[in-house]
């Protein structure tokens, strides 16, 4: 991969939790550049690190050590502040858990962002997200009066809205049925092949991460292998020969 | 102004979580108002000793109350706060900066302090009035014209606004410590360690009590006023209660290890009991706490002015009807308070677990039972709390007790702990069973 057009890099990303001898090493030297334009599965058994591996990228969290570049700007020693207003202009967030306003309507979800911004949401531009994502006619809804797959694409919209360099994702699908799950990740699958956003998002579904055009395992936090053009089998088989490796 | 129109929304869809923040607010205000209007009607024409004794009434009112509302406001405000830590930990993820966020934490407060303080203003403007009929009627005062309203009530409302930013500050900056996260900071985190100046400053408030008890004895007991002796042991009571208050979530575990043999009976509501309060001792110390300081302070001051009743010899001297009814008043203030943040920590405890009483319905409990164990850890944070406070009460019982010459034992009123436990048991656990109540009959328990 060609790393002059990669959004997103990490250098030897290490993040310890806690002191002496309790302490956890939930990354121990991640290395990996993501491409513009690319959809990339994070995939390995719980407890390998996943999403803190998502946490460090995004700037909620410092790494212990390793640097993180995002977009061409090294903002591993950018203070809250700044890394917060980064957040909300280049990073696209998706939940397992999914995550709105409870006393925001869907439209309103989808503009969130640009208000923390200081920007009074485009009406135009938040109406044709809501459409894309196949919610058009539910802009006024709010969320408790939807299902948890509709739920899911007002949160894919929100994380669009601003035109962000990469759009991440913890389990987005974790909570669906696999219908619905299907559904969610052919929008996201359509976001980078119409939009050409990247999207890293965390998966321990073999079927969902076969959406993808990479697959980057994670084992003890650190990179276990990669594949390119996964299948849900292949994945699968992958997959227990680590837990074989952990076990 | 993004985040005022977010505060505005939030507001108007959760406004019963408010509530507590809103009586307290109006309360004190009402309260304060009341007395604070004595001392603009004390700096009219007034005869001197009439404007002495209303400017102390208000002062000391508006002292106790401003410390008072500070302190249940900050409470309610930050349980309202605390409730929503993954909204707020959403809302940073996304892109509000801790400033943002303490922003609309502030907004949100303000908003509802400044109606519930604006109405409490004007139940003062009738309160105050009444009060000073009923001093003019039991002779406290001397038949003087009320003249108040105009200055002492904007400035009370600006005084509690005053109040409510602290309060939200606090709060504010609790729910954007660390990094942000959408997971509840309470189950990764387990029990939370207390905080060190949390401890320090329940030392020194026991020890500054217990040094007033000493000083008592030693000094102002043999002072010719017999009210020397008052102000010095009067709020020691109070003082060591805050004290022990703040160890709550210390002295829980502890005191839910003791009480561990007398639990062991029933269906193991009791059992459950035992455990849920040495592990949330951090959540159910929100309501231990003000269980010790009502105990602690209404048992204190109330035995404190029965003592002074039966040792005054003589005439009894200037103002002792004014300083009689300022402890029944800020007993009052104090026990109101004490119960509305009662009411409102359990509220919060019992939101906080709804998923686990889900959970524990689910496997097999039945709703009888998950109420009965909810009450049985409210008994158990009672039965703690009435012990502490008793506790802390003898910092003022008994140095009093003895500058007076009655001893460590008072001579009378031994009616009055017993009955002041048996309400305050009754309250926590009666508001426990309420809210259990609600909680589990709502359909909520059958929706994750
Ligand atoms: N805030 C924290 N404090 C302490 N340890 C943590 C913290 N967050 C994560 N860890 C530890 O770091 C390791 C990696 O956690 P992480 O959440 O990244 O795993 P994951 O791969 O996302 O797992 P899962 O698939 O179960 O979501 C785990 O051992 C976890 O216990
Ligand atoms: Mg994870």
């Amino acid at each position: 991969m060609n790393a002059s057009t990669a959004v997103l890099e990490v250098h030897d990303l290490a993040r310890t939790y806690g002191e002496g001898t309790g302490s956890v090493a939930a990354l121990a030297g991640v290395s990996a550049a993501f491409a513009r334009g690319t959809f990339t599965a994070v995939m390995g058994p719980s407890g390998s690190g996943k999403s803190t591996f998502l946490t460090c990228a995004a700037g909620l969290e410092p790494p212990t050590s390793g640097r993180v570049v995002l977009d061409g700007a090294d903002i591993t020693d950018w203070d809250e502040e700044r890394r917060t207003r980064l957040r909300r202009e280049r990073i696209g967030f998706v939940f397992q858990g999914f995550h709105l306003m409870p006393y925001l309507t869907a439209a309103q979800n989808v503009g969130l962002p640009l208000r923390l911004a200081g920007r009074r949401p485009d009406r135009v531009r938040v109406s044709a997200l809501l459409e894309r994502v196949g919610l058009g006619e539910r802009a006024g809804h709010l969320p408790a009066a939807m299902s948890g797959g509709q739920r899911q694409r007002v949160a894919i919209a929100r994380a669009l809205v601003a035109d962000p360099a990469v759009i991440l994702a913890d389990e987005p699908t974790g909570a669906l049925d696999s219908a619905t799950a299907a559904s969610v990740l052919e929008l996201l699958r359509g976001c980078v092949d119409e939009l050409g956003q990247t999207v890293v998002m965390v998966t321990h579904d073999p079927v969902a991460a076969a959406y993808a055009d990479t697959v980057l395992f994670l084992v003890d936090g650190r990179v276990a292998g990669r594949m390119d053009r996964p299948t849900a089998t292949a994945v699968a088989g992958q997959l227990a020969r680590l837990d074989e490796w952990v076990a | 102004m993004g985040m005022v129109w977010l505060a505005v929304r939030s507001l108007r869809h959760r406004y019963a979580a408010f509530t507590a923040t809103f009586v307290a607010v109006l309360l004190g205000t009402a309260l304060m108002g009341s007395f604070a209007t004595l001392v603009e009607t004390a700096a009219g024409p007034v005869p001197a000793q009439d404007a002495e004794s209303l400017t102390v009434m208000g002062a000391v009112v508006g002292g106790w109350g401003a410390v008072i509302v500070l302190f249940s406001v900050a409470s309610t405000v930050g349980l309202t706060v605390g409730q929503r830590d993954v909204e707020i930990g959403l809302l940073r993820t996304i892109g509000a900066t801790p400033r943002q966020a303490r922003r609309l934490v502030r907004a949100e407060t303000l908003v509802v302090c400044l109606v519930a303080a604006v109405l409490g203003a004007l139940l003062a403007a009738a309160g105050g009035r009444a009060l000073l009929a009923a001093l003019v009627a039991g002779d406290v005062v001397s038949d003087v014209e009320f003249g108040g309203g105009a200055v002492s009530l904007p400035l009370t409302v600006v005084g509690i606004l005053q109040v409510c930013l602290v309060a939200a500050a606090i709060a504010g900056r609790r729910a954007t410590r660390g990094p942000a996260s959408v997971t509840a900071a309470d189950d990764l985190a387990g029990a939370r360690p207390i905080r060190r100046w949390r401890v320090a400053l329940a030392l020194v408030l026991i020890a500054y009590g217990l040094g007033m008890g000493v000083v008592t004895v030693t000094v102002s007991g043999n002072s010719d006023d017999p009210y020397d002796a008052m102000a010095t042991s009067g709020s020691s009571s109070l003082l060591v209660g805050v004290g022990l208050a703040l160890l709550g979530p210390l002295l829980l575990p502890v005191g839910a290890r003791l009480a561990r043999p007398f639990l062991g009976g029933g269906d193991g509501a009791g059992y459950l009991a035992g455990y849920t309060a040495s592990r949330r001792a951090h959540l159910l110390g929100g309501v231990l706490g003000p269980v010790v300081v009502l105990t602690s302070g209404a048992v204190g001051t109330l035995m404190l002015v029965g003592a002074d009743g039966r040792t005054l010899v003589g005439e009894p001297p200037e103002g002792t009807e004014t300083i009689n009814l300022l402890n029944n008043v800020v007993v009052g203030m104090i026990s109101l308070f004490a119960a509305i943040m009662v009411i409102n920590s359990f509220a919060a405890v019992v939101a906080h677990r709804r998923a686990e009483l889900r959970q524990l319905w689910l496997v097999g409990g039945t709703r009888a039972q998950i109420e009965r164990s909810v009450v049985a850890e409210a008994a158990l944070v009672a039965a703690v709390g009435v012990v502490l406070g008793l506790v802390g009460s003898l910092a003022t019982i008994i140095p009093f007790g003895l500058a007076r010459g009655e001893g460590v034992l008072p001579d009378g009123q031994l009616w009055l702990p017993p009955l002041l436990v048996a309400g305050v048991a009754a309250l926590t656990m009666l508001t426990a069973r309420t809210l259990v109540r609600r909680a589990t009959r709502s359909a909520a328990i059958l929706i994750p």
